[in-house]
Parts: structure tokens; sequence; C-alpha cells
């Protein structure tokens, strides 16, 4: 896959979206090539992007050496997997190459903040995604509030 | 003789319920392809669910198999892999990627990224669910040793 809205519609994230809101999102997002060894987020660094995996693999790293390897087309890598409170709290690195869609945090939670349904609905599938994926890093008490990420 | 008496005896009724038969089984089975004919015109439609078609229909290779074939090893990839092991050993049963990661930098092993993903394609290394991983020595025995 690498049309953005194909991978929205497939992410487990994002396939309760409807068309319209998978549209909106879709014109955030912009691809990027990643080589194997590029890191695309470091810890304590500004939160700038969340990610949404192409292809490739990528390595998810956390505090006290936990970590996680995120290697499907669709998996979001965003919220509390990768920041909180607009830090960086993880360092990912490419482990293989292939692509991922980045997305401006800031543009994506006020996109969260305006289409209250579609936040709504995304929250409740990254809690899902999250469990299955990495329930370890579950560790933020509102969901609801944007800047927590 | 007429009527009644001549169709008994010329097997009359015997013949008619044969011709009913008959022609009430080829209507059943004229009623079933209809109704499955718009799975026929959906293939030709789509020329590329006949694909998936076939392929569903492969027999499944067992799962061992699946994966040695995705990534094979090969002679230099399994030095490093070895190495890997040794680095592994020096670390807890429930070790950090990404501190294996750094050792493999540190020990300027080659190509530690790719590697490292294809141990754990392999299954080699082993997610434990609580953020660290573990060594499967079983399949590293089986595609290394």
């Amino acid at each position: 896959m690498s049309n953005i809205k194909e991978i929205l519609k497939e992410s487990s994230v994002f396939i309760c979206l409807g068309e319209d809101e998978r549209v909106s999102l879709a014109q955030l997002f912009e691809k990027r090539e990643i080589q194997a060894g590029d890191i695309l987020a470091t810890a304590e660094d500004a939160a700038q992007y969340f990610f949404l995996l192409n292809n490739g693999t990528v390595l998810l790293a956390m505090d006290e050496g936990k970590s996680v390897v995120l290697n499907k087309a669709g998996d979001f890598i965003g919220f509390e997997l990768l920041s909180a409170k607009g830090v960086y709290r993880t360092t990912l690195t490419v482990l293989e190459s292939g692509s991922v869609f980045a997305v401006p945090t800031q543009d994506f939670l006020a996109f969260i903040q305006k289409e209250s349904v579609a936040a709504t609905a995304i929250m409740t599938a990254w809690q899902g995604y999250l469990d299955k994926t990495a329930s370890f890093a579950k560790n933020i008490e509102d969901i609801s509030l944007p800047y927590n990420f | 003789m007429y009527g009644l008496e001549a169709i008994n005896a010329s097997n009359g009724w015997a013949i008619s319920v044969v011709g009913v038969t008959i022609v009430f089984t080829g209507l059943v089975m004229l009623s079933i392809v209809i109704a499955q004919l718009y799975k026929v015109l959906a293939l030709w439609e789509n020329p590329s669910k006949i694909k998936a078609l076939f392929k569903k229909k492969q027999p499944e290779k067992p799962r061992e198999e699946q994966i040695s074939n995705r990534v094979v090893f090969a002679e230099s990839q399994k030095e490093v892999v070895k190495q890997f092991a040794l680095l592994v050993r020096t670390m807890t049963d429930h070790f950090s990627l990404p501190r294996l990661l750094q050792l493999a930098l540190i020990s300027d092993l080659k190509d530690p990224y790719l590697n490292l993903n294809n141990l754990f394609k392999t299954k080699i290394i082993v997610p434990d669910g609580s953020g660290f991983f573990t060594w499967d020595k079983d399949m590293f025995d089986k595609l290394v040793s």
C-alpha cells in the first residue's frame, strides 16, 4: 500500500472514520522514505510529528529499556506511545527501510479537537490498538485531553 | 382400447412420472444455476478474485517453514547472528532490545539494524509482552546452527 487513504482505511486506529473525515485527515499526512538506522524521533526532543507506518520496521525505545517493534502497514505511532505534554518520551529507530506518513502533532491534535465524534472513535480504537500492541505503555489517565500528548 | 385402460396398457403412468421428474429436475437445476450466476458475474467484473480463489486453495505450509522461507540467513549473516547470540548471553533472560542494538553498534557488528530485524522476523527474538524480549534458542539452533 502506498496511498494514505488506503492506509487510513486499513489501520485499526482509523478504520472507524467516515469517508469525509478520512479525506480531511489524509490531507494532514506527508509521505517520508525511511532508511535502516534513521532516527525518526528522539526522546526529550519537542514532539513535532506522529507517524503512520506504510512499510518497513521501526523500533520504539521507551524508558527503562522497554520497547516495541512495529512492522505492519497502518501501525500508528503517536499519542502516549510517542509523546507526553509536547515532548517525545520515546526514541524511534528504523530497523528496516520503507516509508511512513508523518503528521504534525499540532495539526493532528487540532483535528481531534475539532472533530469530536471522530476523536471519540479514534481514541476508543487507539486504546484497543494499544492493548494489543504495547499494553505496558498505557499510562495516560485522561485520554480526552489533547495536551497530554 | 381407449382412455385409462389404454394408458395402463402402454405403461403411460410410469412414462408420465418419469417425464415430470425429468422436467422438474431440469427446472430445479436451472434455478440453482441462475441463483449462483451473480457469483460468476462478480468474478467477471473483478478478475483479481479468481487469483485470490486459487491462492486460498494452496495448502498452508507449516509455520516454521514459512518463517525460514521468508528470511534465509547467508553464511556471513549467520556469523553476525552468532555474535548477537553472544551479546544476548551477557544480558538477562528478558532483555532490552534497544540495549541489544546499542551493544551491537558498540561492537561494530555488520548491518546491526537489518540483522536485528531479521532476528525479530524469524522469531529468534520474541517479545515477552512487558516491553522486553527473550531469545528462542530452539529457533536459533534450527535456523543458524
